[in-house]
């Protein structure tokens, strides 16, 4: 009903689509309130709606120092959290572009003492190759070649006379102007604008890293699944169905399909192109209900999660009713592998497990109609679940599989250590 | 089928002007909303110094969900039509971060529209463009309405008298704390083309829940009876409706007088109407305390999600859900051994040590006492609850103070600023309240509220309007409960049949010959109500003859004019007719008892109501008891001691009365009543039944005495005796 016509409910689409159009603050309200009625969820929306915002700040924000900057995407940050604090993948974001601006700044600093006249246009794709780890894995020519023309625009918006003054022509002749207390300014207005496009591309490549995420993870299938595997999937994703997938292009297994009774009856439109695929290659699926799940367990070689967020300590955020599945999978010693980007995983180290878990709206079970049911029963459902790190086995991300231990380092390599320790959550994890 | 030719012939004359609809498919871009004010009074006391749209659900105020629906359905130009207390809201308004300023709201228009420029035609089309929704200021739901703008206008292409769409929720038909109980509405539609035919409600209080159909509605169509839908009010409306209702200025109600109005007369406006019944989502207005109580409830235990607390509506929210599910904001001090359960903790908060909160909201800065046990119970910010107290099932509002130990019972309502004293048990369904419902302030009643406390018993308003009194008390009360009310709770059970005749000669000529049905209900006033239409011309004549009494306006002659045209028009029977003229006279005598300045007793009263209006009392010979026969002086007699009968609600029993006793001699003295008449009152039989009625019925003992003793004698001595009582 929802999808008929594009329609009139706000969504991610309509709101990145007016992005340009609005002021600034203006998107950012939209945004906050558009997290908050939950009409853009899940962790790749949000990450892509945060990337997006964090982009048009950089942009067309005025700022003419990277504090000033720093303290505004902080600012920013916080009130996106607030909004949906279940959603660690908005904080990931916006911790990854603080790094950012902070990589670029200090390689500025020291561009600057050494040439402080570098132009600041063309961009120059990628300074910063040794501080994100994460590039090599990735092919760096299609990503820049795949953000190229958006930076374009942005470098129109750029050279606005309104947005930022006197940068177009303090760049192309610094040696004209006049005047002994500019030669201060001038440098760091060539930095700032500098600044500006090489942030706007890092933040490009983030948007294009979430993007990407799904096709870089698949690539993994065919280590994690062999021929004849029985493997379990529980409501899977679209990530877990292109994995899936894409092992079924070379080998031959079968799935156990889990779904939750209340969502099991539009279980077939959902993963009808996953029965496709699967079926077309000679792989088996089998539909099995939730509660007839510890039967199978015991044929099971494999249980593939999707996670909604991955914590430092290896503790996984997944569909509500997976974690039981993991559960039952550690009683019979299956190993459990949960996908996920490398956006996904918070270096939140506060985190309690239950403040992570998103109830939502209880006629999943219980028909609101069901006065009486209504009236006497309190009913929960719970929307997302955490899962303990004792209970996952392997951690697959865009840049490969990692055990518990590892994903320390992923964090460390992603994260700046300012930025950990910066509360985004404020009060609201106590 | 002759309807769905027409409606063919409408698409093809629609299709010569797509030119036209192509210019207007532009202009729904931009989707408009009306929030209207509907003007009822159902949250007495605590909407006296404060609009009820303004009132915390959940601790944010009902007008932000009302809002955030609009803005979560993409619309664009909001205006906002309200009645009392418009300052305030157009403050809050201003001050909010809905004003489109900048671009930073999610509405491009956001505009006030004054109860002055309502009735004016042009403002109306110059503003409502194209289709718009229409919602109240206390809508909580978080629908879609995707689907039925989609359908409406596919609808509305198709025939451009499809004027309506009213969303409505499906839920069960028994019970369900979210329908509204006092009222069920019903709805008549045909399932194939989800067009409404037909639109009644009925009460709790009706003799027969009976929906009678005119059989052209059926025609050609499929009916189904619906009374399991949650109505929000949510309508989808073309500018067309915006001229129906002004055409008629009768409307008041949207649903009771305009749906019901509109569906009636579809063969003269030709308009159609359409629901749309959807079965996910949430949709509920706080019409009244009930209501507004089972939407907290709902919304605590997320049935309304996204809209729960801790999704932090207003800027400056910090909930947060814990365990226990306890949404709670930053800076609460909860002490030790507290026990919460279920529960909204405002910023600021204090909780004692040793107390229980339970499935219960508390606003911000409020300071709960130790060992204080808090059930079902909606407190607003400031509050204040001393130690060992008890609140059970209760509404304490802003400000307001529960002394030590005191007790706060269920259904009790304590308005803003009301103190009660250390150690006052305040009994169940006590209404509290520091001013009157004309907002005078009220002395407090040391015996209630104690010597140190401030409040009084607040009285509702008398209602000259809508309807049986036992109803407007079942909505005015927080907890639903007809054990109070001596009724017969059965569920719509069938449609009637009867032919063109209209639904109140049905109900009110049978309750003569059905006596038992009407000594089932204690009060005269709700008697065979059944019919809406007949309990709108009992509104109306009353209404009519109480302005006359006061002597506001007119004088009988044209009051019998108008009498009798309201009778004709609304096709009255005799005993509507005797009910309505004593109902009157009654409550004129009742209020002369009652006036501020120091009421007249019984006697004086009757008098001064049946005398100093010339032509009064001609007018109840003439009308009210309308022939010399016996029989119709019986039945004129029991009229007027229903009507005193049914003023021991708000009188005591003695008083009443006296009244009636003060009414019938007044009546003989006037030659309007006759002895045989007055005689044969005495002995019958329906006088004497249920509890109130016979003692009522007792003081005029005398009066039948002196009758029969004075029979021989001559009638001259009558002026003599008359003001000994």
């Amino acid at each position: 009903m929802s999808t008929q016509k594009g329609g009139y409910t706000p969504s991610l689409e309509k709101f990145l689509d007016g992005l340009k159009s609005r002021p600034v603050q203006a998107s950012v309200d939209l945004l906050v309130s558009l997290l908050k009625r939950r009409q853009i969820k899940g962790s790749e929306a949000c990450a892509t709606a945060t990337a997006h915002i964090l982009l048009q700040i950089v942009a067309r924000d005025k700022w003419t120092n990277v504090d000033q900057l720093l303290g505004r995407i902080q600012l920013i940050g916080r009130k996106l959290v607030a909004a949906q604090p279940h959603e660690l993948a908005t904080g990931n974001i916006v911790r990854r572009i603080l790094g950012l601006i902070r990589d670029e700044a200090s390689e500025d600093r020291n561009d600057a003492t050494t040439d402080s006249l570098r132009p600041a246009s063309p961009p120059v794709p990628v300074p910063s190759q040794t501080s994100s780890p994460q590039k090599p894995v990735r092919p760096p020519a299609l990503a820049s070649i795949g953000s190229f023309a958006r930076t374009q625009s942005m470098f129109n918006l750029l050279s606005d006379p309104n947005v930022f003054p006197s940068t177009g022509s303090n760049t192309s002749t610094p040696g004209q102007v006049s005047g002994a207390s500019t030669p201060i300014l001038n440098p760091q207005a060539t930095n700032v604008s500098a600044l500006r496009s090489e942030v706007i591309d890092g933040i490009q490549e983030i948007m294009d890293e979430i993007k990407m995420v799904d096709e870089q993870v698949q690539t993994y299938a065919d280590i994690f699944i062999h021929t004849g595997d029985y493997i379990l999937v529980y409501q899977p994703s679209r990530m877990v169905q292109k994995f899936l997938a894409r092992a079924a292009s070379k080998r031959k297994f079968t799935v156990f399909l889990v779904v939750d009774p209340s969502s099991a009856i539009d279980a077939d439109n959902q993963y009808a192109s996953l029965f496709k695929s699967m079926v077309s290659s000679g792989s088996n699926v089998i539909t099995i209900l939730n509660a007839g799940l510890m039967a199978y367990m015991s044929r099971v070689d494999k249980v593939i999660l999707g996670a909604r967020a991955i914590t430092a300590q290896g503790g996984v955020v997944v569909d509500a009713g997976a974690a039981a599945i993991a559960r039952a999978a550690r009683e019979r010693r299956r190993s459990v592998i949960v996908l996920g980007g490398v956006y996904k995983l918070s270096p939140e180290c506060k985190l309690l497990p239950e403040s992570q878990i998103e109830w939502g709206d209880p006629s999943k079970y219980v028909r609101f109609a069901d006065g009486s049911l209504v009236s006497h029963v309190k009913v929960k459902n719970a929307v997302s679940e955490f899962l303990p790190a004792d209970h996952v086995d392997t951690y697959v991300t865009n840049l490969g599989a990692h055990a518990q231990e590892n994903l320390h380092t992923i964090i460390t390599d992603h994260y700046k250590e300012e930025d950990i320790k910066f509360e985004l959550y404020g009060k609201a994890q106590r | 089928m002759s309807q769905s030719k027409g409606g063919r012939g409408g698409a093809a004359a629609k299709g010569k002007k797509s030119g036209k609809t192509g210019g207007e498919e532009q202009r729904e871009a931009a989707l408009q909303a009306l929030i209207a004010d509907d003007f009822q009074t159902r949250f007495l006391p605590f909407s006296l110094d404060k609009p009820r749209c303004l009132l915390p659900l959940a601790n944010t105020p009902l007008i932000e969900y009302t809002l955030e629906f609009l803005a979560m359905n993409d619309v664009k130009e909001v205006f906002i039509y309200c009645g009392a207390h418009s300052e305030q809201i157009e403050n809050y308004i201003h001050n909010s971060r809905w004003l489109p300023i900048a671009q930073s709201g999610p509405f491009s228009v956001l505009e006030f529209i004054r109860v002055a420029d309502a009735r004016s035609r042009p403002r109306w089309s110059r503003i409502i463009g194209s289709d718009f929704l229409l919602v109240h200021g206390d809508l909580v739901s978080n629908l879609s309405l995707e689907g039925a703008l989609a359908a409406h206008r596919a609808r509305r292409e198709a025939n451009r008298d499809s004027c309506m769409t009213m969303v409505l929720r499906e839920a069960s038909e028994g019970e369900h704390h979210t329908k509204t109980r006092t009222k069920t509405p019903v709805f008549i539609v045909d399932p194939r083309k989800n067009r409404c035919l037909h639109y009644e409600e009925t009460n709790p209080f009706q003799a027969d829940h009976y929906v009678d159909l005119d059989p052209t509605v059926l025609e050609g169509a499929e009916a189904e009876a619906r009374t399991d839908l949650i109505d929000a009010q949510i309508d989808i409306c073309t500018p067309d409706v915006l001229a129906l209702w002004s055409e008629s200025f009768d409307y008041e109600l949207p649903r009771a007088n305009f749906l019901h109005g509109v569906l009636k007369d579809w063969e003269l406006n030709g308009k159609l109407i359409h629901t749309e019944i959807v079965t996910e989502g949430y949709s509920a207005r706080a019409t009244n305390l009930q209501m507004y109580d089972a939407i907290s409830h709902d919304v605590l235990r997320g049935w309304a999600y996204p809209f729960t607390p801790d999704c932090n509506l207003l800027n400056g929210q910090t909930y947060h859900l814990q365990r226990d599910n306890v949404y709670q904001e930053d800076d609460v001090f909860v002490g030790d051994y507290a026990e919460i359960i279920d529960a909204v903790l405002g910023r600021d908060t204090h909780v004692g040590s040793n107390s229980i909160i339970q499935n219960s909201i508390i606003g911000r800065n409020c300071k709960i006492g130790n060992n204080v046990r808090i059930t079902n119970s909606i407190i607003w910010g400031g509050a204040e609850i001393g130690d060992d107290a008890v609140v059970e099932h209760a509404i304490i509002a802003d400000m307001g103070y529960v002394g030590k130990g005191a007790a706060v019972r269920e259904g009790s309502l304590v308005s803003r600023g009301v103190c009660i004293a250390e150690n006052i048990d305040i009994a169940p369904t006590t209404v509290l309240s520091l001013l009157t419902h004309d907002r005078k302030s009220l002395d407090s009643e040391p015996g209630v509220v104690g010597a140190q406390g401030k409040g009084a018993i607040f009285q509702y308003p008398e209602e000259d309007e809508a309807g049986p009194e036992e109803l407007a008390r079942l909505e005015n009360s927080l907890i639903f409960n007809l054990d109070r009310f001596d009724i017969d709770d059965s569920s719509v059970s069938s449609i009637g049949d009867d032919d063109f005749s209209d639904d109140e000669s049905e109900a009110a000529s049978a309750t003569p010959s059905q006596p038992t049905a009407r000594s089932r209900l204690s009060s005269f006033a709700s008697d065979d109500s059944g019919a809406p239409n007949f309990s709108s011309f009992h509104a109306d004549a009353v209404h009519g003859l109480l302005e006359v009494l006061r002597g506001s306006v007119g004088d009988f002659d044209s009051e019998k004019l108008e009498f009798t045209s309201l009778r004709l028009a609304n096709n009255a029977s005799d005993v509507a007719m005797r009910k309505a003229v004593a109902t009157a006279f009654v409550r004129r005598a009742v209020e002369l008892m009652n006036t501020e300045s120091g009421g007249v007793d019984a006697v004086k009263a009757a008098k001064e109501t049946l005398t100093s209006r010339a032509g009064a009392s001609d007018f109840v010979a003439d009308v009210g008891v309308g022939g010399d026969s016996v029989s119709d002086q019986l039945e004129f007699a029991l009229a007027i001691q229903r009507a005193c009968v049914s003023t021991t609600k708000t009188m005591e029993v003695g008083k009443a009365g006296n009244l009636l006793a003060a009414m019938l001699q007044q009546m003989y003295d006037l030659d309007i009543l006759e002895e045989e008449g007055l005689v044969a009152w005495w002995e019958d039989a329906r006088g004497k039944e249920g509890e109130v009625m016979p003692v009522v019925r007792a003081k005029c003992q005398p009066l039948i005495e002196w009758l029969e003793n004075a029979e021989e004698e001559s009638d001259e001595e009558e002026e003599t005796d008359e003001d000994d009582d």
